[in-house]
């Protein structure tokens, strides 16, 4: 369970959220809906505790974001946003270090399945060799909800994955998420193919905001 | 081989004749440099004339406490101009900053006088404040290059760095990256300088030997080994000066601190 309770947030003297409150099931989904400028990445940073409330409270899998446990809970999200920075070097390379990492050492790494993902995602085996800094901003996304995928993670956090996109992809990814029945998903998105799939939305507005 | 003559007040008057071509240059195109290129050349000769008086001295007493106190003082100088050419905050980065350099250059300076010259006294003016100041000045701006390129990397591709913690990094795993790249940043030129050295630059200290009448041989030995200890000494103040400065930069989230760069 997610849940964002009597938050409020303001930068400076923009106020972004007003004690907001929302709540989404294990398993279930919101599409949160609203210009650019009205916090939509801000609340997906908020629930990775990269961005802190002023007041109010954030639950990640049914527990109070806090120091102690920040480092722990990140663990079972997956951020994947719209102009993505993933680093420089061969796409393999970087795949297979996050792999290294201390905590996702216990998943193994293969090469097939990593395979089967990019060919999933309308990408050939071939990206592996790339350089990261030659793929195209569409081609980088993949990559990134592909490594998510491989890292098998609870809840998603998708932050206009799909705005870069042309229709055919669009559809391809939506279709791919929707069927993920067993993962959370929190979506942020001005695309009407997320819009029409009939998920609980919130609209956040330019003042505070409203479900 | 015998030392260089001197050169009279009256000659040097010359040297500053050459100004005048740089002068007219920035009068007649208007660069804006004609100030600020009065003020430096005057402050550059009053700063070397003062270092001048201070070596006589330093030279005559040869006291090894003064000599380090000195190296210090240089490493304070040193550390005050990286932080004014870099966008970060002097209450954050001066004291770890300081730190690595004096680590890092001292115990560089250490290795150089003992194991490489193996004076008696190591500790004496013409190694020590020579061969610091050497040190000091060659390391300053790869420290510069490699601390500002750590942070401003990180504060600039902020979504790479915490779509690292989201795939499940801990701190230092998300931040080896930029360390690596900032390393990378500081050694490059320096590297690619080394590998033109004697062909396209006859390095300042082997020309200051030389005019100073010694051997050239011998010139071309300190030469080689000052440029391996400057190398060897950038690479641990880089390193040290993110290493220090690393762990307060962040909060307990994991999240770069905006505090740490000047407005």
């Amino acid at each position: 369970m997610i849940k964002l309770d009597n938050v409020t947030l303001s930068f400076g003297d923009q106020q972004l959220f007003e004690r907001l409150s929302v709540e989404v099931p294990a398993g279930g989904r919101l599409l949160i809906s609203g210009e650019s400028g009205s916090g939509k990445t801000t609340l997906l940073r908020m629930l990775l505790g990269f961005v802190l409330p002023d007041r109010g409270m954030v639950y990640v899998d049914g527990e109070q974001l806090q120091v102690d446990n920040v480092w722990r809970l990140r663990r079972k999200m997956a951020y994947v946003s719209q102009e993505m920075q993933i680093g420089k070097g061969r796409v393999e390379s970087f795949i297979k270090e996050i792999f290294r990492f201390k905590n996702n050492r216990r998943i193994e790494y293969r090469r097939d399945k990593v395979i089967a993902l990019l060919e999933d995602f309308q990408l050939g085996s071939g990206t592996l060799d790339k350089d990261l800094e030659d793929l195209s901003g569409g081609e980088l996304q993949r990559v990134a909800i592909i490594v998510t995928l491989l890292l098998n993670r609870q809840i998603y956090l998708l932050d206009e994955v799909t705005s870069a996109l042309d229709q055919q992809l669009k559809e391809m990814i939506v279709n791919y998420f929707t069927n993920l029945d067993d993962k959370t998903l929190i979506i942020s998105s001005h695309d009407k193919i997320w819009h029409d799939q009939g998920f609980p939305t919130i609209h956040l507005g330019n003042n505070g905001s409203s479900t | 081989m015998e030392a260089a003559p001197d050169i009279s007040i009256l000659r040097l008057l010359a040297a500053f004749g050459l100004l005048i071509v740089p002068l007219a240059l920035s009068f007649f195109l208007r660069l804006g440099f004609v100030r600020q290129l009065f003020i430096s050349a005057g402050r550059m000769t009053g700063q070397l004339f003062l270092m001048g008086i201070l070596l006589v001295y330093l030279f005559r007493w040869d006291n090894p406490w003064l000599n380090v106190a000195w190296v210090i003082v240089m490493m304070f100088f040193a550390c005050f101009s990286a932080m004014v050419n870099s966008k970060l905050s002097f209450r954050h980065f001066f004291l770890p900053v300081f730190l690595a350099y004096f680590v890092g250059t001292g115990l560089i300076l250490l290795f150089f006088n003992k194991v490489i010259v193996n004076y008696e006294n190591i500790f004496t003016a013409r190694l020590v404040v020579v061969v610091g100041g050497m040190l000091l000045g060659n390391s300053l701006n790869s420290t510069i290059i490699g601390i500002s390129h750590y942070y401003e990397a990180i504060r600039k591709e902020n979504k790479r760095y915490l779509y690292l913690l989201s795939l499940g990094a801990n701190q230092q795993e998300a931040l080896l990256p930029f360390f690596r790249e900032a390393l990378r940043a500081a050694m490059r030129p320096f590297i690619a300088n080394m590998a033109t050295m004697g062909i396209v630059s006859l390095p300042g200290m082997m020309t200051g030997q030389m005019l100073g009448g010694a051997d050239p041989e011998t010139a071309i030995k300190y030469q080689i080994a000052i440029v391996l200890a400057i190398f060897t000494a950038l690479t641990i103040s880089v390193a040290l000066s993110i290493f220090f400065t690393s762990n307060r930069a962040f909060d307990d989230y994991g999240i770069l601190k905006g505090s740490l760069f000047r407005r």
